[in-house]
């Protein structure tokens, strides 16, 4: 059973309403500009796509000062059920920026998933409040699929420029599809659906005190929901317009919330992906729509300077995580001319094997493994812009495949290498 | 007469015996408590190490450091025989102590009583310098990967600077704590470091004026703007 976190008001109104089919969750904090906007969109979304179903539009806040439960409360239309909460905040939350830049995200979502559970309802979509390209098309993108096809999590797959998303296509896609050994284009996207009995099995989980639900909580649902067999589809959304993202965090930071998620959870899951090599498709359902990505730039100087910088100075970091040869590799890599740059896929994704070996066996602190990759990613970066600046997006894509291919390719040195990483060395 | 001759000469001659004795029986009571130290701490040590390998007490410590610093310093094979042979050490002293003590002259139980007292504050200044040790690389590592992150031109000086503090800070503490003159340390470390640091700006000002000029104009000049901005989101 899983601990009761919703207040008793909240109990009584949520009791008061029934039993439901629908949920759509919009958590926010501080997002005054957008959530008008986008509380109309669910409302309208829910009409007309699903207006014989009993819904509810949540609103969990973290106790937002800019104006956002009244803007909420003006965008409320007639014949919705709108209920706006406030979900318990830690004081780590208060003291830790996410990188998603709301505190508390994970009891947010606990707070939706048990308001869930609470009214039986079949299907779940919660999307972001600080979005300015969401339509009601959205939300029939993510609760059809559960209700029509059975799927139990509908993950968003955006149309995105090449350079968007630069973390997500070096690390994140490629690990969870060559850990899992399936296709989720956008694991860590922040728009989702999810059906009733996945939200149940989520509030099962132990986890809702770790830093995983701090500031990896859409990792490890995607995870989650694909290491415990649960039906995944893709749907498209469209280009995915934030009014902010990152909330200016440093990109440092950001690699040890993302990436530390990740190898976090590789512990978790160690007995669900030794044993999956290649992996398989995930439908993806619907089709492009809406408008277009916006072009992204990147300073490629910048990230080549920063690039050699660590490969210089950080030398005393990496080589307690890296073999001699890796290292070696990267001084010639660093010392190549600019425009003859590149960065080996290989040995990016040896190197990313390497460190989350490091992080298994705690070589040295945590936050220091994750923070020394920033100016390994940023070589990435700067490799792969240098490899498709001329490319259209379809091939920077299909560059993106065949860097997931190593990632499969190389995945038995890793199973070969974690269960020596709970060995004694001498 | 015979009288005389047993005060004169048989007693003296028996007193003597008899201290001989007394003697004898103490530096062989020593002898077998250091032979008896000797053979409890190897004992002791055998049994400290194989626990600790057990335990994996090596590979804590290389996670944390410590090991590294052993092995460099060339102090012990590995962390398991670092601790090994100070049990031992620190039994053979206390059978040493204590066979000093069993001769029970005043010379040796005065050396037994302020090693005694003075142990503790060894064993805290040794303390004391592991944590600075620790701290040292800790704070060092931070300082040289967020100068790094930063694109600090001199995140290495940087981090060795901050090291440099640490240990000076801990090696002062460490001092301190053995009762060696804390106001001294200050001092000489103030003089040197004073010294050294006016030598290094005299030599640099008169003999590299030009690239102390040019170092800090790239220190401190606002840059120029960056010819393209990043506009790209990580996730």
């Amino acid at each position: 059973m899983a601990e009761a976190i919703l207040t008793e008001q909240i109990e009584q109104t949520v009791e008061g309403l029934g039993p439901l089919e629908l949920v759509v969750g919009i958590p926010s904090y501080n997002n005054v500009s957008t959530i008008g906007q986008v509380v109309k969109a669910a409302q309208a979304g829910l009409a007309s796509y699903f207006g014989n179903r009993k819904a509810l539009i949540v609103n969990p806040d973290a106790d937002s000062n800019d104006g956002t439960p009244e803007a909420v409360e003006g965008a409320r239309t007639e014949g919705n059920a709108l209920l706006r909460v406030k979900y318990l905040l830690e004081p780590v939350h208060r003291l830790t920026t996410p990188y998603h830049g709301l505190p508390g995200k994970g009891s947010a979502f606990r707070t939706l998933f048990q308001i869930v559970e609470a009214t039986q309802a079949r299907a779940l979509a919660v999307v972001e409040a600080d979005l300015s390209s969401v339509t009601p098309e959205w939300f029939k993108s993510l609760l059809d699929p559960i209700l029509s096809l059975d799927f139990d999590y509908v993950a968003p797959y955006y149309q995105r420029h090449k350079y968007d998303g630069t973390m997500t296509n070096s690390i994140v896609y490629p690990l969870l599809r060559g850990l899992y050994g399936r296709r989720v284009r956008q694991p860590i996207g922040g728009e989702f659906g999810i059906s009733g009995r996945l939200a149940s099995h989520f509030l099962k989980d132990q986890m809702w005190n770790s830093d995983v639900a701090r500031f990896g909580i859409d990792i490890w649902m995607t995870t989650t929901a694909i290491a415990d067999n649960f039906k995944v589809c893709q749907s498209h959304l469209g280009a995915k317009v934030h009014e902010a993202e990152e909330q200016g965090l440093d990109l440092s930071d950001v690699l040890v919330q993302v990436v530390g998620s990740l190898f976090s959870l590789m512990e978790t899951h160690d007995t669900a992906w030794r044993n999956v090599l290649g992996s398989l498709p995930v439908p993806l359902l619907g089709s492009p729509f809406g408008i277009t990505p916006e072009p992204a730039s990147i300073n490629l100087q910048r990230a080549l300077a920063s690039f050699q910088q660590g490969v210089r100075d950080l030398l005393p970091v990496y080589e307690q995580v890296f073999s001699p040869k890796q290292l070696k590799i990267l001084q010639s890599c660093a010392a190549q001319a600019p425009d003859q740059f590149s960065l080996d896929d290989e040995l990016w994704v040896s190197l990313i094997y390497d460190l989350a070996l490091a992080y298994h066996r705690r070589v040295m602190d945590r936050e220091h493994l994750l923070k020394s990759l920033a100016p390994l990613y940023l070589g990435w970066v700067a490799s792969f812009v240098r490899q498709t600046d001329t490319a259209p997006d379809a091939l920077a894509e299909r560059r993106i495949e065949r860097l997931c291919l190593v990632y499969e390719q190389l995945k038995p040195y890793l199973i070969s290498q974690w269960p020596l990483a709970s060995r004694e060395k001498r | 007469m015979e009288g005389i001759w047993s005060r004169v000469v048989w007693e003296p001659l028996r007193q003597l015996g008899e201290q001989a004795v007394a003697s004898f029986s103490s530096l062989l009571g020593m002898l077998i408590l250091v032979l008896l130290g000797l053979v409890v701490g190897w004992l002791a040590k055998q049994i400290v190490y194989g626990v600790l390998r057990a335990l994996r007490f090596d590979r804590l410590c290389d996670r944390i450091g410590v090991g590294m610093v052993v092995e460099r310093t060339g102090l012990a094979r590995s962390c398991s025989n670092l601790a090994g042979e100070i049990v031992r050490g620190l039994i053979v002293l206390t059978a040493l102590l204590a066979g000093l003590n069993a001769l029970g002259t005043p010379l040796t139980r005065n050396l037994v009583e302020r090693t005694f007292l003075f142990l503790p504050h060894l064993l805290a200044a040794v303390l004391i310098l592991i944590v600075g040790v620790l701290v040292s690389r800790f704070l060092g590592r931070s300082v040289l990967i967020a100068a790094v992150n930063e694109n600090l031109p001199s995140a290495r000086l940087l981090a060795g600077l901050t090291r440099f503090f640490v240990m000076v800070v801990t090696v002062v503490a460490a001092l301190d704590e053995l009762g060696i003159s804390r106001t001294t340390i200050i001092v000489t470390f103030a003089i040197t470091f004073g010294g050294l640091v006016t030598a290094a700006a005299i030599a640099f000002g008169l003999g590299a004026r030009d690239l102390a000029k040019d170092l800090l104009l790239s220190q401190f000049r606002p840059k120029a703007p960056v010819d393209a901005k990043d506009t790209m989101h990580h996730l």
